[in-house]
């Protein structure tokens, strides 16, 4: 009957296509499918009933209550309006090169990563900040759009990542489930594996764009001449015209420049601190995921209010906002689960068990064979669906042939990063068009992401020859 | 608006407020252990509460306000009358049978946990476990109000999207 769960299979992919809600879908598929199942009578419906159990298991899940709290978080630095301020200061600090800019927005986007985690609205908020900034500047519209796109999804993989959670609590269980329960894995301990190759990913972005600025300076508008009477438009364009204006300003250079980098300082300490404070937390093992959390929303709230930004009109907006996508996510997590439950039901997991553990090659074919097939799902479904339905499948498979539970982690989020990267149907390039003006082309995009994805691959091969990167932080800080 | 949006809404923006309270919470939580060297078992479970009540009993919500994700591939392109018909027949064959097989499966749980008043199993927990194992009949429940909510609505569209194109002279 293992047929039917590849049908199943198949068929929700079709389902998914017409653009129903996803979690409806994955759970109509699974119930309609079982019911042809115990109408064969190949399904017994007591297994169904399981479903009850599993359900409610979601709800007292003492890991994923962090996630809610991590959205919330994201929304109110949002509208504390930390990414302008962020851009802003980094900006001054970096001074005239003409990389600068473009270094300062993977730096400010890797922070807004950390702090939010969700690839949609970090690719949004750069791109709304960032992109105008950029093109005025003369930046052509490719390495722009290349660099919104790559600093964007960068959440997916710096912590305290709300990928990093759902996928450390899947790979938990399916660790578990392989009967390595000894050596048990922990949300902190995929953070503190995540932390280098985020790092690592983030010097070659900034590598890379030192390095084209040397060897093609006309992309960063290097010889267009620096007009005075810019229109201002917005509150971040004036202030990095102001400080390229500071440091104009020949007499005084030095000693304003200082004063506006020490102003800058202090704008890049309070969410640096807030971002030390939660990670710092959860690693040490202070804190749980969900204490942490909920620090980090607090002190998001104080940031808030520092900046005079917190009103009962933004609570109430990011409460309700956070709320529809907690729900939304954890929607998901129930139509996943009752479509694993109907799969299990037709042996569809053993199957999938006994084709990778019998390819030829062992864990890097079977490594390979799951990575390229997320690759690719990762252009039609969203993160959490891959982590929740997929995720559960392939993990145990591949850490029953040895994989290291941390390092699959990792290898995960790195891919799925790639994949929303990549064009023509990667999210991160659909939520950038949604944002920029019509003067940044589609294929300008496209083509800015290309290299990007070129550094991606190489993380990930470099992840898939040493494996070190990914576990060395981990098992000294747990040892 | 009508009274199924109003009813979705009126319980969506309701449970949001329970997201602030859940930092409150935890926060307290954290104080306590601090302070007295002792985290209790009754505000842990307070903040698991709160959460199921707020994603759970926002479900609906998010479907009214349309933001469960979908793969919007082909959907995006598709013109009124033909995302109609995808959320008309979503909603009859995979929303609704979602909503009633949920509700089937957490029934025997509930009604036996009501039956013998549960109590959380920690020491120090909450009582009334059943309260908590009823939001999984009353999800399906607000689910269903929605799902009528959104089958009239696309009958309603469907109708005037093809009235539309009979009197188009075109």
């Amino acid at each position: 009957m293992e047929w039917l769960a590849l049908l199943m299979f198949i068929c929700v992919c079709l389902v998914l296509l017409t653009g129903y809600p996803v979690a409806f879908s994955l759970a109509g598929t699974g119930i309609l499918f079982a019911m042809i199942g115990v109408q064969m009578e190949l399904i017994h419906p007591a297994i169904l009933k399981n479903a009850g159990s599993r359900l409610f298991g979601i709800i007292q899940n003492p890991t994923l209550i962090a996630v809610p709290l991590f959205i919330f978080m994201g929304g109110i630095l949002e509208k504390a309006k930390i990414a302008d301020n962020l851009l802003n200061g980094i900006a001054r600090l970096m001074g005239e090169k003409p990389s600068g800019l473009g270094v300062s927005v993977i730096l400010v986007g890797a922070l807004l990563a950390a702090s939010t985690g969700i690839v949609g609205a970090t690719v949004v908020t750069m791109g709304l900040i960032s992109l105008p900034v950029m093109l005025k500047k003369g930046y052509s519209p490719s390495l722009a759009s290349g660099i919104i796109c790559a600093s964007g999804t960068l959440g997916q993989i710096i912590p305290p990542s709300i990928v990093l959670v759902l996928l450390g609590d899947v790979i938990a269980s399916a660790n578990r489930d392989v009967g390595m329960g000894n050596d048990p894995i922990s949300v902190g301990d995929l953070f503190a594996g995540a932390l280098i190759p985020g790092f690592i990913l983030v010097g070659m972005y900034i590598l890379y764009l030192l390095f084209l600025s040397k060897f093609s300076p006309a992309q960063f508008g290097a010889n267009l001449p620096v007009e005075d009477s810019h229109p201002i438009n917005s509150r971040e364009e004036k202030s990095i015209v102001d400080s390229q204006q500071d440091n104009k300003n020949t007499a005084d250079k030095t000693h304003f420049s200082s004063q506006s980098k020490l102003q800058a300082l202090k704008v890049i300490i309070a969410p640096l601190a807030l971002i030390f404070l939660v990670l710092g937390s959860i690693m040490s093992g202070v804190a749980t995921p969900t204490e942490a959390a909920a620090v980090g929303a607090s002190g998001a709230l104080l940031l808030a209010i520092l900046n005079r930004q917190l009103n009962l009109k933004n609570l109430t907006s990011v409460m309700r906002s956070t709320t529809r996508t907690s729900s939304m996510i954890f929607m998901i997590l129930i139509g996943a689960s009752i479509f694993s439950l109907v799969f299990r039901a037709f042996n569809g997991d053993d199957a999938i068990e006994n084709i990778l553990a019998n390819l030829p090659g062992g864990l890097p074919t079977a490594m390979l064979v799951v990575m390229l097939t997320m690759f690719v799902l990762g252009f039609i479904l969203d993160f959490i669906e891959i982590v929740f339905v997929v995720v559960p499948l392939t993990a145990p498979a591949l850490i029953a042939l040895g994989a290291d539970p941390i390092w699959l982690g990792v290898m995960i989020a790195v891919n799925l990063q790639t994949s929303f990267l990549t064009p023509p149907f990667g999210f991160a390039l659909f939520y950038l068009r949604g944002v920029a003006p019509k003067t940044v082309k589609t294929e300008n995009i496209y083509k800015g992401v290309m290299p990007f994805i070129g550094i991606q691959v190489l993380l990930l091969i470099l992840l898939a020859i040493y494996p070190q990167i990914t576990t060395w932080l981990p098992s000294i800080i747990y040892s | 608006m009508n009274v199924f949006d109003n009813l979705s809404r009126f319980v969506g923006h309701s449970v949001a407020w329970l997201t602030l309270l859940m930092i409150v919470f935890s926060l307290l939580n954290i104080l306590s252990s601090w302070l007295f060297n002792s985290s209790s078992i009754a505000i842990q479970e307070s903040v698991t509460w709160m959460h199921g009540f707020n994603f759970l009993l926002a479900i609906a919500y998010t479907l009214n306000k349309n933001d469960h994700v979908r793969v919007d591939i082909f959907y995006a392109k598709m013109s009124f009358k033909n995302k109609a018909l995808v959320d008309l027949i979503g909603s009859l064959f995979l929303l609704t049978p979602t909503a009633l097989f949920i509700a089937w499966a957490s029934w025997p749980a509930f009604y036996l946990s009501w039956r013998v008043s549960e109590v959380s199993p920690e020491p120090g927990g909450l009582p009334m476990l059943f309260v908590l194992k009823a939001l999984l009949l009353l999800m399906p429940l607000l689910l269903i109000m929605e799902a009528i909510n959104q089958i009239i609505k696309n009958i309603q569209l469907i109708i005037k999207e093809t009235h539309n194109a009979t009197r188009d002279p075109n």
